[in-house]
Parts: C-alpha cells; structure tokens; sequence
C-alpha cells in the first residue's frame, strides 16, 4: 500500500505516494523525473545514485523512500554555485575532463561536495579515500581527484 | 511484489511481537545497505518492513568492567572512529575501516553486519534476469557452486551451502571472544559470536533479534591485527582474512585466538593454530608453522584451492603484526 511521503527536494517542498519498498533513487527518477541521479548497480556497489540527504552523501538506491519522510535532498539539478550559475565543482570536473561518458560524474560531484563540507582543505589521499566509494569505469580517477583537489582550492579563494 | 506496510518499531517487544506474528512476511531493516539491494533486485518481498533504526537507545558503545557492550543499531562508522576501539581493540577498528566504503559505514549498523545475507553469486542472481538458482538456501536442495564456479566460496566447513560469512565484523568480534545478546520473546540469550554462524544462516529464531555484542576484558598490551585480502582495495568483501589477538610474555606467547574470514560460512577458529603458538617463543618460523596448522582442515572445491595459500600467508603475516 502507498504511503504519503513529503520531502524537500531541491528546495522545494515535495509530496509522494511511495510503496514501502520502493527505493528512494527511483522515486526521484521515476516520481519526479531527476534523471541526473543514475541507477547503475540498485545495490549499493557503485555510487551513481549519490544524493545529499540532510546535506550528507548518500547511496539513494540503498534508502527507502518512505525513510526520506521531512527530510532535504539535493540532486545534482539542485546543485548550484553561489551566483546561481555551475558550482566549482561542476566547473572544475569540465575543466580538468574528469567527465567522459558522465554516468558517474553526478554522484562523483555529489560525492565530493559532502567530502569538502565536511573537510574543506583535504589532502590528496583524503579525496582518495572519501571518493572511495564511488566507480568510475571510464577516466581512470585521476582527473576527478585532480578536479575535487581544484575545486577545493578555488573555493577557499585560492585560485582566481 | 506483497510489500505492503512500512511500520517504525519504537521498541526490541515491539519489533519482536511484529516478528512472530507475522513469521517470514515480516523483515527488519536497520541502516538498509543489504536489504534495500536485496528489495531493488527481487530477491525476497516480504510483506511487512520492520524499520528498527526508530528504537531508541541501541546505538552505543559502552565500557563495563574492562569490557565493552556495542549496540547492535551502532553504525560501523563510530566503530571505526571511536577512541577506547581504536586504543584497546584495534583489531576491530581495522575490521571496520575495511567494511564496503565510507558510505556503507555510516548506514551500515552491526546488527545488520551480522545478519546479512551471504555472497554467492548463484543466491544473489536477480529474478529480474530471467533466471533463478533454487539452491539449499532458497528451499531447493542443491548447491550450485558444489560443481559450478566456486572461487570464492568456502574451503572449510562447508554443509549444504558453501557461500563464505561474509561478515568482517564478525571475524574480528570472534577473535575478542566477543558474545551476541540475542532477544525473543521469552527473554535474552547470549552465544559466543562464532556460534551465531551456520551453513545456512545464523541461530536467530523466528522471533528473535540481534540486541548487543559484548566483549570481555583483555589483559593489556595484547598484540592485535586484522588483514583482509580481496581483489580491490576498497568496496569488496574478503577473500579470506584473518583477525588475531595474541599476549605475548618476555617473547612466549601465553596465549593466542585467531579467527579467519572469507573460507568458512562462519567466523572459522583455528584451534590448531592456537595450539602451535601457546607456550613457544614467537619466531617467524612458528609463525609459518600456524599458518600451516591453521588451513590443515581446509577441503577447498574445484576452484578455490587458492584461498588455503592465501590464508597460510595472511597468518603468518597477523601473527608476527606485519601488513599485507
Ligand atoms: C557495496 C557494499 C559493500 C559491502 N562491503 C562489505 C564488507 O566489505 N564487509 C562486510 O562485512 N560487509 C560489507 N557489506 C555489507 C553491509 O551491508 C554490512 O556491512 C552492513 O553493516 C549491514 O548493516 P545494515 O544496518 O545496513 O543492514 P540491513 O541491510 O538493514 O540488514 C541486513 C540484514 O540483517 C537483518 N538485521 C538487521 N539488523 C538486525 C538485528 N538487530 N537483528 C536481527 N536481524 C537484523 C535484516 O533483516 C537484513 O536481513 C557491503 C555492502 C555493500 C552494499
Ligand atoms: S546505483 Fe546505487 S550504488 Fe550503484
Ligand atoms: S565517466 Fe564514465 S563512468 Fe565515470
């Protein structure tokens, strides 16, 4: 049987009738048509279908919807910089080519964007390990560390 | 799909009297990073999901008498990162940083570390690919990996089903002697973590939960470690591990546990390995002669004869606290 979930999303406040498995990656695909948020493994392997709940990283493919119920989340749609235009992580992952097929690069930013709340000026090795979790089957890695590692700089003012 | 209710349990009798209503159409869901990928890919579709997470009051890590008690809503994370684990238990701080990835932890409680479903590629195929393997666990009576490709599954101790627990926690756990409150109806009981494990599952009976893991005082000074041998360095399960806690004396060992991963459907004691180091001074070839002793019961299946070299080696390696 349905239940009526609401939820913020993306600033917005949102309403759903959800079934009690479903997970919370599909209601945002499905329900809501946030495709941004990828589907790739559905068990938790991979990482595609990060979201920020509450502002923290998570696998939305492993989150009931109905466990979403008066909390926030933000999709990479609802990922914005400062002057309303490309966060600099966004911009950091176009200009270092941290993108090529792009599957992952929604959960990577999203991914990323918890990691440097959390820690602003991390080292290198400490975007290794935060972004540990997240696959990435086309680039190599090299250049999302290379983008976050940017990113980071530019957003403590450092670059630019 | 029967689903067909979401209730928020907010308390152990009240999560345990919806469990032995409704027998197997009801599941517990803690932090969901098992059971919600076993949900999405059709594996089982019980009809009640019991969120456990709303009970207050199990999530905890406590000191007692030199001991500790750790509850099972504790998220593996704050094992991980908590300061008394990491001075006097570190063997289950490394068995916890090498759990899945940072995500995983911070969902993943114990209790659900315990009781997850295994690994096996044959149980795990998703309905949704058009095909199933009806094996022992499913009711079927059949292990497909007997004769099918069995890499990683179990070299020891296998019954029935050969899957390998896939619980790094556990291994650790076992290693400190560590004990499981498990909760029915009736009351609690208590049951050293290895025995919680059984070819096909754990001992829960229909009705029961996971509660507590408790670990007994340790004599100060023990040397401990955890290694874990899998394919990638991060989000993978183990290949086979080993978690070992020794008191070593003037350069004898006085006392040994040692507990391997990943080649048995339970945290596997190697009793025989502990029997080669107690009371010998510790030196690297006893070191190799317990790591001998500690796979000598190994029966490894057409493809998975690797594991015993491996575990040998890893032995040796936590026995003499060297890293992989
Ligand atoms: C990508 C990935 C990688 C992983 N890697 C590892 C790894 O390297 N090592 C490892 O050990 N694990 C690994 N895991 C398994 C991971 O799910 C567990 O480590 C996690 O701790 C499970 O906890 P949970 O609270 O999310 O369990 P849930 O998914 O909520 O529950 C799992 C099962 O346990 C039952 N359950 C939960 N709590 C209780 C309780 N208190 N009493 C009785 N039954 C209960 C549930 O009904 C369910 O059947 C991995 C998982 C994923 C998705
Ligand atoms: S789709 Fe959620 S982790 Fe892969
Ligand atoms: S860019 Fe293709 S998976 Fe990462």
């Amino acid at each position: 049987m349905k239940q009526r979930v609401t939820l913020n999303i993306n600033g917005t406040e949102e309403e759903v009738y959800a079934e009690p498995w479903w997970s919370l990656a599909q209601v945002l695909r499905e329900e809501f048509g946030l495709g941004g948020t990828k589907i790739a493994c559905n068990t938790g392997d991979c990482g595609a279908c990060t979201v920020l709940l509450d502002g923290k990283a998570v696998r939305s493919c492993l989150i009931l919807a109905v466990k979403a119920q008066g909390r926030k989340v933000v999709t990479i749609e609802g990922l914005r910089g400062k002057d309303g235009g490309l966060h600099p992580l966004q911009q950091a992952f176009m200009e270092h080519f941290a993108v090529q097929c792009g599957y992952c690069t929604p959960g990577m930013i999203l991914t990323a964007k918890s990691l440097l709340d959390e820690n602003p000026a991390p080292t290198e090795e400490e975007v290794r390990e935060g972004m540990s979790g997240n696959l990435c089957r086309c680039t190599g890695y090299a250049k999302i560390v290379e983008a976050v590692m940017a990113a980071s700089a530019r957003m403590r003012g450092e670059h630019r | 799909m029967g689903c067909s209710q979401h209730i928020d349990a907010t308390s152990v009798t009240e999560a345990i009297s919806i469990l032995q209503s409704q027998g197997d159409k009801a599941v517990l869901v803690a932090g969901g990073t098992d059971l919600v990928g076993m949900l999405n890919n059709r594996l089982i579709s019980p009809e009640t999901l019991v969120n456990i997470k709303t009970i207050p009051g199990m999530d905890y890590i406590r000191e007692y008498s030199g001991g500790l008690r750790i509850g099972a809503l504790t998220r593996i994370r704050d094992i991980e990162t908590s300061a008394i684990i990491r001075e006097y238990f570190p063997v289950l701080a490394e068995a916890a940083v090498s759990v899945g990835s940072p995500q995983i932890r911070r969902m993943g409680t114990l209790g659900g570390n315990f009781c997850q479903e295994v690994r096996c590629w044959y149980y795990r195929r998703s309905p949704a690919t058009g095909k199933t393997f009806t094996c022992y666990r499913k009711g079927g009576n059949v292990c497909y990996a007997t004769s099918g490709d069995n890499r990683y599954h179990s070299v020891i101790g296998g019954k029935k089903c050969f899957a390998a627990c896939p619980s790094d926690m556990a291994v650790a756990l076992a290693s400190l002697h560590a004990h499981a409150t498990l909760a029915g109806a009736s009351g609690t009981r208590s049951v050293p973590v290895e025995d919680f494990f059984i070819p096909l599952g754990n001992i829960l009976k229909p009705g029961e939960m996971l509660t507590e893991v408790s670990i007994p005082a340790l004599k100060p000074g023990s040397r401990q470690k955890f290694l874990k041998f899998r394919h990638r360095k991060t989000i993978d399960f183990a290949l086979c591990s080993v978690a070992s806690v020794l008191e070593v004396e003037a350069g004898v060992v006085a006392d040994a546990s040692l507990v391997l991963g990943g080649v048995a459907p339970f945290p596997y004691r190697a009793k025989a390995a502990e029997q080669v180091l107690k009371g010998q001074p510790l030196t690297e070839d006893l070191a190799s002669e317990a790591g001998a002793a500690a796979l000598r019961a190994a029966r490894p299946l057409s493809l998975n004869a690797y594991k015993v070299t491996i575990g040998r080696v890893l032995v040796k390696r936590a026995i003499l606290g060297v890293d992989m």
